[in-house]
């Protein structure tokens, strides 16, 4: 009984690993590139790991070296780091309903090693796997997080003896957003409202000047839709038709695979 | 100013908390009470609003914050591949490590 149960915990871990891979894979440029670039502000190897450990963002620490290289005093880099970091009370808000009722500790925990990309895994888990439980996406956070730091710390070591197309490399994360958004975009509502995501990223990025462009762009496009998708709903309870709108895009490639 | 182990060690700590905070506290937040539906319904245009504003930021937006349409031309079409790439195989490894090489490719053509 508890071999077996001890098989299927380990066969559990494999399979999250397995979810895992394609975006640790990812980030071995990026953190390698990362590494390197914060060794070239001046950082040393300790605090290179500590802070791919405690910050795990790769935006917030691309943000950490470029300041740190232009002399930028201390206040000035927290608080744009906080900026650049106030989309993630978006993420936490659009998982919350999967983490409804964990303990304080494993919520902490999981906010720390929350960014971007494990999200993005996270989330598609989540909506699509009815087995996938929180303790499954905090493995695939630690996976992420155990990649991006030894990436991190092989770019420490390999220093300034190397210098990176960082926008090449970059690619590797836009790649992974991309999918992403294929894998969400189920209705014709959804590309509307991605469209209108777009149009609102680009003015209030350029208007803004700031990542934080990015939170506005998200929040309005995202409450249109929101009332938009009601409004339709509404519609259909009263007129018995479904809006093509809300119809369900065919999957090419039969069910999705994991 | 020429910074030292310590000042980095301080500025990362206290990025740690920078950083912790917008991901903390709505998470703990609903962990207890009651999500109201709306807001689930709101959530779930978020992902990918999110992921096109960020999509969207790495291909047209400059370093300098200006719209560019030509401005990362291998990536844009690097971009379209991979979006034909992820609607046919719903591949995610194959989407990213393709895109990552037609972009490699490309740069040293253009």
């Amino acid at each position: 009984m508890i071999n077996k149960a001890a098989h299927s915990e380990t066969a559990v871990r494999q399979q999250n690993f397995k979810t895992s891979f394609p975006l640790d894979i990812s980030y071995i440029p990026i953190g390698v590139a990362c590494g390197i670039l914060l060794h070239a502000a001046g950082f040393n190897l300790f605090n290179i790991v500590l802070v791919s450990l405690l910050v795990f963002s790769g935006g917030a620490q691309f943000l950490i070296a470029s300041m740190l290289t232009i002399n930028s005093p201390l206040v000035t880099v927290v608080l744009m780091l906080f900026f650049l970091e106030l989309r993630y009370a978006l993420l936490g808000s659009s998982l919350s309903k999967y983490l409804h009722g964990q303990s304080t500790w494993f919520t902490f925990l999981f906010a720390c090693s929350m960014n971007d990309e494990n999200y993005a895994v996270n989330y598609l888990k989540f909506s699509t796997d009815k087995q996938f439980t929180p303790s499954d996406a905090l493995q695939i956070e630690h996976w992420s997080l155990l990649f991006w730091t030894l990436s991190n710390f092989v770019g420490g070591v390999l220093g300034s003896a190397i210098t990176i197309d960082l926008t090449v490399v970059h690619f590797a994360l836009t790649a992974l957003f991309l999918f992403m958004i294929v894998m969400q975009v189920k209705s014709l509502l959804k590309v509307l409202v991605a469209g209108l995501a777009a149009g609102l990223a680009i003015f209030f990025l350029v208007v803004t000047k700031s990542t934080l462009g990015l939170v506005f762009a998200t929040l309005i496009a995202s409450f249109i839709g929101f009332v938009i998708d009601n409004y339709l709903t509404k519609q259909r309870k009263k007129t018995q038709r479904k809006s093509p709108l809300l119809r369900m895009f065919k999957n090419p490639a039969g069910t999705p695979r994991e | 100013m020429e910074w030292n182990g310590l000042q980095h060690f301080f500025l990362v700590i206290l990025c740690f908390f920078v950083a912790l905070l917008p991901r903390f506290i709505p998470l703990s937040f609903f962990r207890k009470r009651k999500i109201p539906g709306w807001f689930n319904e709101w959530m779930e245009f978020v992902p990918i609003c999110l992921f096109t504003s960020l999509v969207v930021k790495d291909l047209f937006i400059t370093k300098t914050y200006s719209f560019s349409v030509t401005g990362m031309l291998p990536e844009l079409i690097a971009s379209v591949v991979v979006i034909l790439i992820a609607f046919w195989t719903r591949s995610m490894a194959l989407s990213v490590i393709i895109g990552l090489g037609l972009v490699f490719a490309l740069t040293f053509l253009i």
